[in-house]
């Protein structure tokens, strides 16, 4: 027996001593698909459920809006849509002329479409898109290439915002819908729906998701795009398809892109291999500005996170000067308000910088006062009867209760190390205060189910990224309208006078007065804290050069359709 | 007759064992913090489907109406619904089984044998230095902190040499390629399957290899073996023959009871190595609160273990024919 | 009084054998070339876990967790200032090795000898009593013994949350106390059947008093030497679980360095980052194992082969 199986392992190993000789096979044909690493799976394909980053990259390629911004001016651009949309202020209504578009399946794609899409936005009250169509009062087709929009006030984001949004096809979505109605709860049947192929209106489509190892997109035949000069580049896509594979760990995925396994890295590189990247010759590495908010979150709606005092002692505590530098080694700024300050316009320093300028001495001092003068006490304080500051211990509540253990959710070190260490660091620092913290990286999927659906968490650390430079998100993350499972309120923050004024703000048309609102509400959310903005990274992404070239640089990276529309195979 | 007695009996205690870790692991997930509802019941779940689940989980009902339930349903494969897949626990751990085992049976037969084979050299020639280097190198593998041998491996064969691939079993090369066949995809997950198989192998071989080489020298001064030099057998057909089969069976004994210990290297494997295998999956879902994910691995990774003993103790008794039950 | 004095006497000598027994057993150790090896190891590991406390106090940088070089904010080799480099956020590695060596002893010592004490208590107790005490003791210890610990550990971290050391501490022993318990339990069945035992019942000697005072002692050593083996158990086990990013998040063990340099992504770039926490693991690990082998050899050979099957 055992000479038996001794001459299966020789076999195995001779065998598998043949394997690097071997290559590759079907390198002959002249076709080219773009290999696009991705650190997860994505969840769904289910555009209404997407939330997660990678079932976005991949819904990007599939359904397009009827209007994007061009990558360099940042400027308003047809996209769907052949021209901008002609704004009649009698009526209070925008008129959209089509492209000639088709479906993947080859149906045509026409304003009966767009309207269905806007409806059912409008009849579910699909979260993340809602708000950006609650406004409209009417949609009215009026020929198969042309719509009319009718709002109820005149809206600042209609035109950025709300006609971004991705139009799916009437005849694929109508079943769904209609099942969804019977449904006890209509919404949560929509977006659990199941769907593997979507029918899409982009530049790619979905050939095959083998779940667990990759996701093949062949070039959409019928994408509108092809051969017109839009944004004054002419369309593609001149590649046949692109797969993306889903990497467990990001050495993996480095190796890959060293090796040419895959072609594009698209999340963030880690600081660790940006200077083995930057020797490689046949390597590019592209870093651009980001429109972002990474920001550390609180659940508001249970102890000990619900008292604002506590927030802005933490705020104090958390250095972030330390973090851009240390941490994000310099590629990045600090953020002081919930708005970017490269938002020139909208920014407004906040009247008070928590723990601007202090060294980590000055800070838990400061920190320690501010709690001491709330009500809250310790076992050991973190300043002792000297003044010294000492390792605080046991902190307790106003009421005289210890404060119970929580946990600061961060998405895992594989997709974000700099949150993930920014959450220990922050952690440390709250434990020499006395504060029972502990990071805990989750995957980015569960963390969103956790703070959004299931809400049991005490903070986080989470980013938004691709902020438009409209800021009217602010009245979107704040908003008590918007605390509901799902909602983007996820704080849970309720603050009437902050309501009334982003309400206002969404309705005046006067940029200056619109910009005194906001700085307003920057000012009152500095004050109560439900966020704790953190800091503005770059965008730091690496591609091959030899196999595409033409990659777009824009606001937050080279991941947007416009890359993919115009990237061109080399030359061999 | 014997053996079939005993294999049933085996059979039973093991039946019992596993009955008490089910046992265990449903009082911890109803005494852990938190609403245990909620921890079966995916949030992305529409009311009808949970509401579905919690009548099909017994949720709704007493303790331990909802115990038989649960063991009903364990049977019956039915562990709910995956939170972060959002499909069937069954249909996820499915997937990735087949893919632990063959990993697992792999790297321990591979382990096994070459213990045994190395075991034996080193005990014929204890004391000179062949022995020394092999005990020593098996000490040294068999101590090493497997995650970070992993790495090492990664290190020189995937980054400095970039001989063998370092994530997942399949290449979509391979797969998507209409003109590959069977023969093309084996070859492509062997490739893949050789660095985790070799991070296994190295830790693992060891301790059989010590297991052996003692095992080997105690057979040595038997009587019988005597008898065989004394009939002028060759050294060699002594060795292969007449003292190796027997020294090999607590090589056996000790695969089975380091069964639970290798499962757990096998965890730490997939996940360096993202090989899409039932450990790496309960990492996984351990870190993202997926309950139903977790508890399912985790209570078919134990019968997997319980299992792979009663295999390794009816080969034990099959083996040895001093040994009847 | 000439029994009191006789009792002293008997005391005296059993002292005095024992001490015997233990300078015997050393001479046998010395001989063994591994086992000097290991314990030399050991004490360099020793000595670092007491050095750990020194650098903090040379200079606040030197915190192994939460400090770092003002002038250094991205991971440097090793220099005069740093010997052994730093990390990306410019944290001193060295003493985070230092730091390590601590939480290592630590949790392996505390909890091999919390499961060595159940072990052997539970052995001496199943061996001693016999009948269905030794059943149930013997079948929990059968269940117990095929569950993958680590996996045990992880499930209760998705269970019961983020784990502080002290708890992976406590579940590790709770889960490793098995294969010791079996050992002393088949040791305390040889030792009922001596002389010794049957004159002290004789002479009245209560079941705990026969336990601790007559089985107890010869269990010892051997519980001893199970102990080391424990304590790579629980070490290992801890520091793949650091790996994994389930330890706990406030201390820097091993595993917790390795996990940072996997994924910051510096595992290609620095090796004075990736190889030492990895040989530190590694060499402590591998110098229990040799002194236990070591001390297994003083001990009856007998119960060797019994004691590498657990």
């Amino acid at each position: 027996m055992t000479s038996k199986l001794k001459k299966i392992l020789v076999l195995g190993v001779v065998t598998a001593g043949l394997f690097p000789a071997m290559t590759v096979f079907g390198g002959s044909n002249p076709v080219h698909y773009l290999k696009a690493g991705l650190s997860e799976e994505p969840k769904t394909l289910n555009i209404w459920l997407a939330s997660d980053r990678w079932s976005l990259s991949v819904l990007s390629q599939i359904y397009q809006g009827l209007i994007t911004r061009h990558p360099e001016t940042l400027e308003l651009t047809p996209w769907l849509a052949e021209d901008l949309p002609v704004y009649d202020p009698e009526t209070l209504s925008y008129t959209v002329t089509l492209r000639d578009a088709k479906w993947s399946d080859g149906s045509p794609l026409t304003a009966q479409d767009v309207a269905f899409t806007a409806n059912l936005i409008k009849e579910f009250k699909i979260p993340r898109h809602f708000d950006r169509w609650s406004f409209v009062k009417a949609i009215e087709v009026l020929d198969p290439k042309t719509v009319r929009f009718v709002l109820e006030t005149p809206m600042a984001i209609f035109l950025s915002r709300t006609l971004a949004t991705p139009i799916v096809s009437k005849k694929e979505w109508e079943p769904v819908a209609q099942n969804a109605r019977n449904a006890e709860k209509p919404l949560t049947a929509l977006i659990n729906h199941e769907i593997k192929t979507p029918v899409g209106n982009g530049p790619f489509s979905v050939k095959e998701w083998k779940e667990g190892a990759y996701l093949f997109m062949t070039r959409n035949p019928h994408f509108f795009g092809s051969g017109q000069k839009i944004g004054g580049r002419v369309m593609g896509p001149f590649i046949d398809g692109i797969i993306f594979k889903f990497f467990g760990t990001s050495d993996a995925a480095i190796l890959s892109l060293k090796k040419g396994d895959i072609d594009m890295f698209w999340w963030s590189v880690q600081a660790g291999y940006i200077e083995d990247l930057q020797k490689d010759p046949k390597i590019t590495l592209f870093k651009n500005e980001r429109s972002a908010m990474y920001y550390m979150g609180f659940n508001l709606r249970k102890p000990p996170f619900d008292d604002a005092v506590l927030r802005r002692a933490v705020a104090i505590l958390i250095d972030k000067g330390f973090i851009v530098t240390r941490i994000l080694q310099g590629d990045g700024a600090r953020m002081d308000s919930v708005v970017p300050a490269g938002n020139k316009f909208y920014y407004c320093p906040p009247d008070t910088v928590w723990g601007e300028g202090l060294s980590r001495q000055e800070r838990v001092k400061a920190a320690w006062w501010l709690l001491k003068e709330a009500g809250y006490s310790w076992k050991t304080p973190p300043v002792n009867d000297a003044g010294a500051v000492v390792k605080g211990r046991h902190i307790r509540l106003p009421d005289g209760t210890p404060m119970e253990g929580f946990t600061i959710l961060t998405p895992p070190a594989d997709y974000d190390p700099l949150r993930a260490m920014s959450g220990t660091i922050i952690q440390e620092w709250l434990r020499e205060f006395g504060m029972p913290a502990s990071a805990k990286p989750m995957a980015f999927g569960s963390l969103i189910d956790q703070v959004k659906v299931r809400r049991e968490f005490d903070a986080f650390i989470l980013a938004y990224g691709k902020l438009s430079l409209d800021p009217d998100w602010i009245r979107s993350f704040f908003h008590s309208r918007h605390d509901k499972v799902r909602g983007l309120n996820m704080s849970g923050y309720h603050n009437p006078e902050f309501d009334r004024i982003s309400d206002e703000s969404a309705t005046v048309m006067d940029e200056n007065q619109r910009r005194e609102r906001v700085c307003r509400m920057q000012k009152i959310l500095m004050r109560d804290l439900p966020y704790i903005p953190l800091y503005t990274p770059k965008m730091i992404e690496a591609v091959r050069n030899d196999r595409f070239s033409g990659w777009v640089n824009t606001l937050e990276g080279i991941g947007n359709p416009w890359s993919f529309c115009v990237l061109k195979p080399e030359a061999p | 007759m014997e053996l079939w007695r005993y294999a049933r009996q085996r059979l039973f205690q093991i039946g019992i064992i596993f009955f008490v870790i089910l046992t265990i692991l449903f009082i911890l997930f109803r005494i852990a913090p938190g609403d245990p509802v909620s921890r079966m019941i995916g949030p992305e779940m529409t009311t009808e489907d949970a509401a579905h689940l919690i009548s099909q989980l017994g949720l709704d009902r007493p303790l331990w109406v909802q115990y038989v339930y649960y063991v009903k349903n364990f049977f019956s494969g039915n562990f709910g619904h995956s939170f972060h897949y959002g499909r069937p626990v069954i249909e996820v751990i499915g997937d990735r089984l087949p893919n632990t085992m063959l990993l697992f049976t792999t790297s321990v037969m591979i382990s096994a044998l070459m213990g045994v084979f190395l075991g034996k050299i080193a005990a014929w020639r204890k004391g000179e230095k062949t022995d020394t280097v092999m005990t020593l190198l098996a000490l040294v593998t068999h101590t090493v902190f497997l995650p970070w041998m992993a790495l090492i491996l990664i290190w020189i064969f995937g980054y400095r040499l970039g001989w063998f691939p370092i994530n997942g079993m399949i290449s979509e090369e391979v797969w998507l390629n209409p003109t590959s066949g069977f023969f093309a995809k084996s070859v492509d997950v062997a490739h893949h399957m050789i660095l985790p198989l070799l991070t296994l192998s190295l830790i693992y071989f060891g301790s059989y290899l010590l297991i052996m080489r003692s095992a080997m020298l105690e057979t040595l001064k038997e009587d019988y073996i005597l008898t065989a030099r004394a009939k002028g057998l060759t050294e060699k057909v002594i060795r292969n023959k007449h003292a190796s089969p027997n020294a090999a069976l607590p090589v056996v004994t000790s695969v089975g009871l380091s069964l639970a210990f290798s499962i757990n290297g096998g965890a730490l494997t997939e996940t360096v190595f993202s090989w899409p295998g039932i450990g790496r999956e309960l990492v996984f879902s351990v870190s993202n609160n997926d309950y139903p994910l977790a508890q399912a691995a985790f209570l078919l990774i134990s019968a997997v273990v319980l299992v792979s003993n009663l295999v390794v103790d009816i080969l034990y008794a099959y083996l040895d024919p001093r040994i009847r039950y | 009084m000439p029994s009191r004095k006789k009792k002293i006497l008997e005391e005296r000598s059993r002292r005095w054998r024992r001490m015997e027994r233990w300078a015997q057993g050393w001479a046998i150790y010395k001989k063994n070339f591994l086992g000097r090896i290991g314990l030399v190891l050991l004490s360099i590991f020793v000595l670092m876990a007491l050095a750990s406390f020194i650098p903090p106090l040379v200079d606040p940088m030197y915190k192994p967790m939460s400090g770092v070089d003002p002038e250094i904010t991205a991971s440097t080799g090793p220099s005069f200032r740093h010997w052994l480099g730093t990390d990306f956020m410019g944290r001193d590695l060295f003493s985070q090795l230092l730091a390590g060596a601590r939480v290592a002893f630590t949790v392996g010592i505390a909890s091999a000898f919390v499961s060595i004490v159940l072990g052997t208590l539970i052995g001496m107790t199943a061996g001693y009593m016999g009948g269905w005490t030794d059943t149930l003791l013997m079948r929990t210890a059968d269940i117990i013994m095929v569950m993958p610990t680590l996996l045990v550990v992880l499930i209760l971290a998705a269970l019961f949350g983020q784990l502080n050391i002290w708890s992976i501490v406590l579940i590790i022993a709770l889960f490793r106390w098995p294969g010791v318990s079996r050992v002393i339990r088949a040791q305390t069945l040889t030792l009922k059947e001596r002389p010794f035992i049957d004159a002290a019942r004789v002479a009245g000697a209560s079941h705990l008093r026969i336990l601790f005072r007559h089985i107890m002692p010869n269990v010892l050593p051997l519980s001893f030497l199970y102990m080391t083996f424990r304590v790579t158990a629980a070490i290992n086990i801890e520091a793949a679980l650091a790996f994994l990013g389930f330890g706990d998040p406030g201390t820097v063990s091993w595993g917790m360095m390795l996990q940072w340099v996997w994924k910051t992504g510096y595992m290609f770039k620095a090796p004075y980052w990736l190889l030492p926490p990895g040989i530190c693991i590694s060499l402590i690990t591998l110098s229990f194992y040799l002194l236990g082998r070591a001390m297994d050899e003083v001990l009856d050979p007998r119960l060797r082969k019994e004691g590498e099957r657990y």
